[in-house]
C-alpha cells in the first residue's frame, strides 16, 4: 500500500454552518479514489485530506466538496 | 447576465426566490378569488426552500445523523399533507434565510483568522546570482537572500543581513507600531515593510514559518473543544431523537399533527449547536489578532478561572539584563590607595574568568569607566552559590556574598560595617556582592536588574481582572526579591527557590484551592509551567516551541498581554455562557408557547432562527477590540549603561 507517497492537502472551506456538514463532506471526499484519509474541522472551516496526488489532485477535492454544497480552496499550509 | 449567474449560485438565492413566491402567492389571493394560484405559488416557495433542507436532512441520514435539516423537512413535508401551505412555505422560507445570515455572520466571527491567512505572503524577491528574480515564497531556499523593499511584505521567516527598515509585526504580535530593524533582528513572514530596505536571509520558509505556526494553533484551537462543548455535543446526540419521540408522542395523544409538527419545528438545537463554538471561534480569534495564542476551548475555561499568576522575576518581572548599580568602598581609612576604581577594578579582574551571569555587568561597567582587566587571574575558584575567590598579582581576592565571607574569614571587625551595607543595598532590590581581599572586606558592587516600566501596570490590571494573589518566584536572595516585589505591587514573594522549588510553589498554590498561571520563559522555568494550570510563554513570537507547547503564548514580550489574555479568557467563556443561556431559554419559552398554545410554526421558526442569529451576533462582539487596548502601553527603551554610570557615582 506504501508503494505510493500519500500527500496531505488543507482546504479552507467557507459557510460550515453547523457540524453535520461534518459527516457529508467526509463522505464525499472519503469516497474519490485515491483518497486516503478525510478530516472535517467544523469550527475552523478546514478539510484535511490525505491523498495520493498522482490519483487525485487538490482540485478533484475541491470539486467533491463543491459536490457536498461549499466552498473550499486549496491552501499551501 | 454574470451578476445574474452569481447570485443564483450565492447564498441569497434560494431565501430569495422562495420569497418571491410567497410575495406573488399573498398578491394573487388578493387579485383572484379563487385560492388556486395562491396555493400554487405557496407551494412553489415551500419546494424551492424546502428541497435542498430535504435532500440534506437525506444526506445527514445517511451519514448516520439525525440533525435540524431532518426535523424541517418532516415539519414541512406534514404542514404540505395537512393543506397549510402557508406554514410550509413560512418555515422552510424562514429556515433558508436564516441559514444564509447565519452563513455570512458565522464567517465573520471566523474572520479574525482569515485576516491572518490573507497576509500570507505570495511572493518573494530573493537576491540569485547578483540578480533580483521574483519566485513563490513558498520556493525560496532556507539560507537565501531575499529583499524586502518599502511597502513589501516579509515572505519568509528570517535574519537581517543588511540594510535598515521599519516593519509592521502587526500580524504575529498584535503590536501595529512599526519595529525598527537592523542587522541581526529577526523578520517574520507576513509582516510588513513600512519603509527602507532590507536583506534578509531565510531561516523558515512557508509551513516552517511563525505565521502558519501561529495559523495551525490557532485552528487547532479552535476546533479542540471544551469541556462544556464536549457536554453539549453528548446532549444533542440524544436531544434531537428524543424531540422526535416526544412530538410523536404529543400527536398521538392529542390527535393534533399540527402542534407536533410545530414542536418539532421549534425544538430544533440549531442555537445550541453553535452556541460554545462560535463563541471560542471569535474569542480566540480576536486574540491571535492581539498576538495572544490559546491553545483551546478547555483552555480558555481554565484560564477564565485563573486566580493567581506566578511570575519568575528575571527576565519577566525585570528586564534580565543585570547591570551594575553601586561600588561602596568599606575600608578606604586602612587603606589609602583604595578608590571605587580599584574596587570595582578587583572585582572585575577576579570575575574576568566567571561564567556567572552576575559577572559581565562587573565586567561591562569596568569597561566602560576604562579599567584595565588585563588577562585572566593567575588562579580561579567558583564557590557555587557563594561566589568567586581568584589570586591577582599573589593576593587572594574573594567576590561573593556573606557566606562567601565565612568561609573566607574575614575578621570580624569587619562584619558589622559589611552586612550594614549589605542589607541596605539588598533592601533597594540589588544584589550585593561583597569584594574581600587577603581576608578583609574592602569593599561591595551591587547589581540590579532594570524593573521593567510596566510590570505594576501588570500587577494593577490583572487585581482588576479578577486576580485574587500574584506571586513572585525567584532563585534571588529574598530582601531584593522583597523590594522589587514591592515596588511592583506583588502580593507575595517566595525567594530563594531552586527550579524544582518554583515548582513546589505553584503546586502549593494549587494546594490552598487557586488556579494558577504560570509566566515564565520556559527554559529553567519548564518544570513549573507544565504543573501549573495554564503555562503561559511571553516573547513566543521567536521561539516555535513555545507557540506550539505553551497553553497561552504571549508573542510579543509585552507584560500587558497577561492581564489583557486573562480578561479576553473571561469574556469568552461568558459569552460561551450567554450564548447557551440564550439557547436554552429560546427553546423552553417556545416549547412552553406550542404546548399551550399560540405559537405557530411559523412563528417559532421565526424565533429560533432569530436565537441562532442573536447567538452569532453576540459572539461577534468578541471580535471588538476592547477600549484599554488604546490606553498608551509604556515603550521601553534606553541605554542602562549611563544611568548606571550616574548610580556609581552618586553611591560611591
Amino acid at each position: 500500500m506504501n508503494t505510493t507517497t500519500s500527500k496531505k492537502t488543507i482546504l479552507r472551506a467557507e459557510g460550515f454552518a453547523c457540524p453535520s456538514c461534518v459527516n457529508k463532506i467526509e463522505k464525499q471526499v472519503g469516497r474519490l479514489d485515491g483518497v486516503e484519509s478525510v478530516k472535517v474541522h467544523f469550527a475552523s472551516s478546514r478539510v484535511e485530506v490525505v491523498h495520493d496526488p498522482d490519483r487525485v489532485t487538490a482540485d478533484d477535492l475541491v470539486a467533491a466538496v463543491a459536490k457536498a454544497g461549499y466552498k473550499s480552496r486549496a491552501s499551501a499550509f | 447576465m454574470n451578476k445574474v449567474h452569481a447570485w443564483l449560485h450565492g447564498r441569497w438565492a434560494v431565501p430569495g426566490i422562495s420569497g418571491l413566491l410567497i410575495l406573488a402567492s399573498l398578491a394573487s389571493s388578493r387579485i383572484w378569488t379563487n385560492q388556486l394560484w395562491g396555493d400554487i405559488f405557496m407551494i412553489a416557495a415551500a419546494v424551492v426552500a424546502g428541497v435542498p433542507v430535504v435532500i440534506k436532512a437525506f444526506n445527514a441520514l445517511r451519514a448516520k445523523v439525525i440533525g435540524i435539516d431532518l426535523l424541517v423537512s418532516v415539519a414541512a413535508i406534514g404542514a404540505v399533507i395537512l393543506a397549510n401551505y402557508w406554514e410550509a412555505a413560512a418555515v422552510t422560507f424562514l429556515f433558508a434565510i436564516g441559514h444564509a445570515l447565519e452563513t455570512a455572520t458565522l464567517n465573520k466571527t471566523r474572520s479574525a483568522l482569515a485576516e491572518l491567512i490573507a497576509v500570507a505572503p505570495d511572493t518573494a524577491i530573493v537576491l540569485r546570482e547578483n540578480e533580483q528574480v521574483e519566485i513563490d515564497a513558498g520556493e525560496v531556499g532556507n539560507g537565501e537572500t531575499v529583499l524586502v523593499k518599502n511597502g513589501a511584505k516579509v515572505p519568509v521567516d528570517g535574519v537581517v543581513i543588511g540594510g535598515t527598515g521599519a516593519i509592521d509585526e502587526a500580524s504575529i504580535t498584535g503590536e501595529s507600531i512599526p519595529v525598527e530593524k537592523v542587522t541581526g533582528d529577526k523578520v517574520y513572514a507576513g509582516t510588513v515593510s513600512t519603509g527602507g530596505f532590507l536583506q534578509v536571509q531565510a531561516t523558515g520558509v512557508g509551513a516552517d514559518t511563525t505565521l502558519a505556526r501561529i495559523i495551525h494553533r490557532v485552528e487547532e484551537a479552535q476546533d479542540a473543544k471544551a469541556k462544556t462543548q464536549k457536554f453539549m455535543d453528548r446532549f444533542s446526540a440524544w436531544y434531537t431523537p428524543a424531540i422526535i419521540v416526544l412530538a410523536l408522542v404529543l400527536g398521538l395523544v392529542t390527535r393534533d399533527v399540527v402542534l407536533a409538527l410545530t414542536l418539532l419545528v421549534i425544538a430544533c438545537p440549531g442555537a445550541l449547536v453553535i452556541s460554545i463554538p462560535v463563541s471560542i471561534v471569535a474569542g480566540i480569534g480576536r486574540g491571535a489578532k492581539d498576538g495572544i495564542l490559546i491553545k483551546g476551548g478547555e483552555f480558555l475555561e481554565t484560564s477564565a478561572k485563573i486566580d493567581a499568576v506566578a511570575l519568575d522575576k528575571t527576565g519577566t518581572l525585570t528586564e534580565g539584563r543585570p547591570v551594575l548599580t553601586d561600588v561602596v568602598v568599606l575600608d578606604a581609612g586602612i587603606d589609602q590607595g583604595l578608590d571605587s576604581d580599584e574596587v570595582l577594578r578587583l572585582a572585575a579582574r577576579a570575575e574576568a574568568g566567571s561564567e556567572h551571569p552576575l559577572a559581565r555587568p562587573i565586567l561591562e561597567a569596568a569597561a566602560e569607566k576604562g579599567l584595565a582587566v588585563p588577562g585572566l587571574p593567575e588562579h580561579t575558584e567558583p564557590v557555587p552559590g557563594k561566589g568567586i575567590v581568584a589570586t591577582l598579582d599573589g593576593r587572594r581576592i574573594a567576590v561573593g556574598n556573606v557566606a562567601l565571607l565565612e568561609q573566607e574569614q574575614v575578621a570580624e571587625t569587619d562584619n558589622s560595617r559589611v552586612a550594614e551595607v549589605v542589607a541596605e543595598l539588598a533592601a533597594l532590590g540589588r544584589t550585593p556582592m561583597v569584594v574581600a581581599r587577603d581576608g578583609r572586606a574592602i569593599g561591595v558592587v551591587a547589581v540590579a536588574d532594570k524593573i521593567r516600566t510596566d510590570a505594576a501596570e501588570m500587577v494593577r490590571r490583572l487585581h482588576a481582572s479578577g486576580v485574587k494573589k500574584v506571586v513572585m518566584l525567584t532563585g534571588d536572595i529574598e530582601p531584593v526579591a522583597k523590594a522589587v516585589g514591592a515596588q511592583v505591587g506583588i502580593d507575595e514573594v517566595r525567594a530563594g527557590l531552586l527550579p524544582e522549588q518554583k515548582l513546589e510553589a505553584v503546586e502549593d498554590l494549587k494546594r490552598q484551592g487557586y488556579t494558577v498561571a504560570m509566566v515564565g520563559d520556559g527554559v529553567n522555568d519548564a518544570p513549573a509551567l507544565a504543573t501549573a494550570d495554564i503555562g503561559v510563554a511571553m516573547g513566543a513570537a521567536g521561539t516555535g516551541v513555545a507557540i506550539e507547547t505553551a497553553d497561552i503564548a504571549l508573542m510579543k514580550d509585552d507584560l500587558l498581554k497577561l492581564p489583557q489574555a486573562v480578561s479576553l479568557a473571561k469574556r469568552t467563556v461568558a459569552n460561551m455562557r450567554q450564548n447557551i443561556a440564550i439557547a436554552l431559554i429560546t427553546v423552553g419559552t417556545l416549547m412552553f408557547g406550542v404546548i399551550f398554545g399560540g405559537v405557530t410554526m411559523a412563528i417559532g421558526m421565526l424565533v429560533h432562527e432569530l436565537s441562532v442569529l442573536v447567538v452569532i451576533v453576540n459572539a461577534m462582539r468578541l471580535l471588538r477590540r476592547r477600549r484599554d487596548r488604546f490606553e498608551s502601553t509604556p515603550v521601553r527603551t534606553g541605554t542602562p549603561s549611563a544611568a548606571v554610570d550616574d548610580r556609581v557615582r552618586q553611591t560611591v
